[in-house]
């Protein structure tokens, strides 16, 4: 235990970094010294996993929180430091670390503190007609009124375009297809995109401050609804987050079960992905196939969990579902009838030349651009980024399992497609040695009434479309006094901005889906 | 080509010929009243104020479920000590307002806080036969049998959006209905719109509603677009259900509702079929049920049998 707090100690030069608890390390340091740190946790091959703030009460002020993910020893490192009330600014990381750039300004729009030396200081959360001086995470915001609403009082400022035959196209929020609300911007002269902005955050539905407002234990539910689809990634990270703050051991069976869960989600959403992929290029019989064996998993799923999107399977202590002999077995016979009809389905896609045409060095996201926004999960994969919280810093049953990290070094529609077909395979693995080898025994254990007092934790969760953060802070009467959740989505969809441009306007929605980031998850 | 026809071939047809067969393990909750004894342990586990109760006096109570709010989380069937919730597995609920979709019982409180069942108290508005009269005169001869709905998401989590997508894949099939999504609201019948509504999707929203020509029928899919669900309800961020911004005719509730919920929801908005609002619905004390077995389906109107095809 100590080995790994001594190891980080001396690659970050910080004495003070104690060990929460294993995979888990912390130190306060002067709000000066941030951006050194940063160097340094840079330079020791740490990455920036998540920033936030936190209001500390009406004496204490704030603090910001710099959390950094470490693959050798495996942990994750916060650094945080204090902010004054009175001075309610802190240096910015977002020059030389670009992955820090939303994660500034969403502290900006809601703590109201600056971030110094930020390129960019536009709102990137709040919305034109948000008046100023209105914090929604600051403990004294009223959050149970309606904000006023001034219109034009923070206009977005979109990139103007100049020239002959060069244009703006807007869409959105409302969009054509069923998917959810967002604007995007494009700059385009004729067909081949030149820019791409984003204008998200319609869907912000104060999910941060809700779970400061519910009962700890009905968390539990609106971690679930943060984004549908990731319904138990999100589920794992909370409770993850709430069994290592009470000190609770999750049972074996658990363990195993909440994996089963969390490769059943990766499943029906890389399939249905990887169709609507196909959809987008208007190939439509490999379009039908994704959708049916989509169906069939999730109807197995509601017949064998109760929850076709698998919703209240995961518990507080453990799991609330239960997987008799029979019911494992009809799981694993549905799993072998799909790996053929699966292996079918990719068949049919990369052998056809009017699909390869279509998704072959199509929305382009390069190593580099992808590191340095700190992309995140089956999107990073896809761009060479070898990372996984499943292997790196194994939760659930993940650390007995056998399973490859699929790697794709191309960066575009077609690597992004590839890496979700291995996932799938892998998956398919995971599923069937954690069937065969599920442990007997309680699925449940009990927690104590309470949260522990003035304490904090991370829980985390490689989800299907990469790592679901949850860091949670009570008071001092155990109360929940501050949940910040990261989606992979907030980091993955800076992406997307480097990815189109360069390509036709035609190739977005094919591009927008290989990546198919969640609205709802990013803006929480 | 020749590998895409035979495998096609081989398949055959995947789709359901009657959607609405299956029954899940789990729709809503379904609580016998008489053998409640006001021990309120269902309303403290409800994450979402799905199960109230109130005191009007001292030796009165009354205990209501919304299935509006509710999310089928099935904390409460849990946490019944006299197991008088059961796991109800209607799945067609659709109602014209929230309060069809409410339940309340009054009790008799004792000298020790015990709860005896008095009887089922009626809940205000209209019947669900009166909105469903209202609402067919409303589109009378406008929508024929086919139906073009645009989808607004105006604030939900996506799970709703899975479901809504569902339905129209080969197994559920909508189009055999005559049911379209369309690509804008200019061109649409009907908004099917997903919640919570937020202050950021307000005025997005309430632009789509003003570009629909009439009737414009709105169908809230989902808990939080029914009553803002787990998300509140005038938080500020979330502005809660649908019928706070815009007109709502009909409700569909579920966290995330079915894909045949939704599919019934649209033939509910079409007055194909009748609406159905579960037991009690507002009107009728439900009947007792017993666990695994209850069946309180009332007869639907065979969609089969209005010429579309299977």
């Amino acid at each position: 235990m100590t080995a790994a707090r001594d190891v980080l100690r001396e690659r970050l030069g910080l004495d003070r970094l104690a060990e929460l608890r294993p995979g888990e390390f912390a130190a306060e340091v002067d709000l000066k010294q941030l951006p050194a740190l940063a160097d340094q946790a840079a330079g020791a091959g740490l990455r920036l996993a998540t920033l936030f703030a936190t209001d500390e009460g009406p004496t204490k002020g704030f603090a910001v929180h710099h959390l950094w993910a470490a693959r050798e020893p495996p942990g994750f490192v916060r650094i945080w430091a204090r902010v004054a009330a009175d001075q309610a600014r802190f240096p910015s990381l977002a020059a030389r670390y670009p992955v820090a750039n939303w994660f500034e300004r969403e502290v900006m729009d809601y703590f109201g503190l600056v971030p110094e030396g930020h390129p960019n200081t536009f709102r990137v959360a709040l919305h034109d007609d948000w008046p100023d001086g209105f914090w929604a995470l600051r403990k004294a915001f009223a959050d149970d009124q309606p904000v006023p609403r001034v219109p034009g009082n923070n206009p977005h400022p979109f990139r103007p375009v100049t020239g002959e035959g060069v244009f703006q196209v807007p869409v959105g929020p409302v969009h054509a297809g069923i998917i959810e609300p967002g604007h995007f911007r494009f700059g385009v002269a004729g067909e081949p995109v030149l820019y791409l902005q984003l204008r998200l955050f319609y869907v912000h539905k104060g999910i941060e401050k809700r779970f400061e407002k519910l009962p700890w234990r009905h968390g539990l539910f609106l971690a679930e609804s943060i984004s549908g689809d990731t319904a138990v990634g999100h589920a794992l990270a909370y409770a993850h987050a709430i069994e290592r703050l009470q000190g609770i051991e999750v049972p074996r069976r658990a363990r195993y079960l909440r994996t089963v869960l969390l490769e059943l989600e990766r499943l029906y959403n890389h399939i249905a992905d990887i169709g609507a992929i196909a959809t987008d290029v208007a190939f439509t019989v490999p379009a039908s196939r994704a959708q049916v064996l989509r169906e069939g998993l999730v109807t197995i799923q509601e017949r064998l969990f109760g929850s076709r999107l698998l919703r209240g399977t995961v518990a507080l202590g453990g799991v609330k579902c239960e997987l008799t002999l029979g019911r494992r077995k009809e799981l694993l016979m549905h799993l072998d009838r799909l790996e053929p009809e699966f292996d079918d389905l990719i068949k049919l896609l990369i052998d056809s030349g009017t699909f390869t045409d279509r998704v072959d060095d199509t929305g382009i996201l390069s190593n580099q651009a992808a590191r340095d926004l700190g992309v995140v999960g089956m999107a990073g994969r896809a761009s060479g980024l070898d990372l996984d919280l499943r292997r790196d810093q194994p939760h659930d049953a993940y650390a007995a399992l056998r399973f490859q990290v699929p790697v794709e070094v191309g960066g575009d529609v077609r690597a992004r497609l590839m890496v979700r077909a291995r996932e799938v395979e892998q998956s398919l693995s995971i599923l069937r040695q954690a069937l065969q080898h599920l442990p007997e025994g309680q699925a449940l254990a009990p927690l104590p009434d309470a949260l522990p007092a003035s304490s904090s934790a991370l829980g985390w969760a490689e989800a299907w479309r990469g790592e679901c953060l949850h860091w949670i802070q009570t008071d001092e009467e155990g109360r929940v006094a501050r949940l910040k959740v990261t989606d992979p989505s907030f980091k993955n969809w800076p992406a997307l901005g480097r990815a189109v441009p360069g390509n036709i306007l035609p190739d977005f929605p094919v591009i927008n889906k290989s990546f198919n980031l969640s609205y709802s998850g990013n803006d929480r | 080509m020749f590998s895409i026809l035979s495998k096609s071939l081989k398949t055959g047809i995947v789709t359901k010929k009657d959607p609405f067969s299956s029954r899940p393990p789990f729709g809503f909750p379904v609580i016998d009243f008489k053998a409640c004894t006001g021990c309120d342990d269902c309303v403290t586990v409800c994450p979402t104020a799905a199960l109230q109760t109130d005191r009007p006096a001292a030796d009165r109570k009354t205990l209501s479920l919304s299935y509006a709010l509710c999310i089928q989380c099935r904390e409460c069937v849990e946490a019944c000590p006299e197991r008088a919730i059961h796991p109800g597995r209607e799945l067609e609920v659709a109602a014209y307002s929230r309060e069809q979709l409410t339940q309340r019982a009054s009790f008799d409180v004792d000298g020790t806080g015990r709860a005896s069942f008095r009887g089922m108290e009626a809940l205000p508005g209209p019947s669900l036969e009166e909105s469903a009269a209202k609402l067919k005169e409303r589109i009378k001869g406008r929508l024929g049998r086919s139906l073009h709905v645009r989808q607004v998401d105006a604030g939900s989590c996506n799970g709703c959006e899975l479901e809504i997508i569902a339905t129209a894949n080969p197994v559920f099939d909508l189009e055999r209905f005559g049911i379209h999504f369309v690509a804008s609201p200019r061109h649409a019948d009907v908004l099917l719109v997903t919640g919570p509504v937020t202050r950021n999707m307000e005025i997005a929203l309430r632009r789509t509603y003003e570009a629909t020509p009439e009737p414009r029928v709105v169908v809230a899919v989902g808990a939080c677009g029914c009553s803002g669900g787990i998300f509140g309800e005038g938080t500020y961020a979330s502005l809660g259900g649908v019928d706070r911004i815009v007109p709502v005719d009909v409700y569909v509730p579920g966290c995330p509702p079915r894909p045949h919920a939704i599919l019934n929801g649209l033939l509910v908005a079409m007055g194909i079929r009748e609406a159905h609002s579960g037991p009690g619905g507002g009107e009728t004390a439900p009947e007792p049920v017993s666990a695994g077995a209850p069946n309180l389906r009332r007869p639907l109107i065979p969609v089969l049998a209005r010429g579309t095809p299977e």
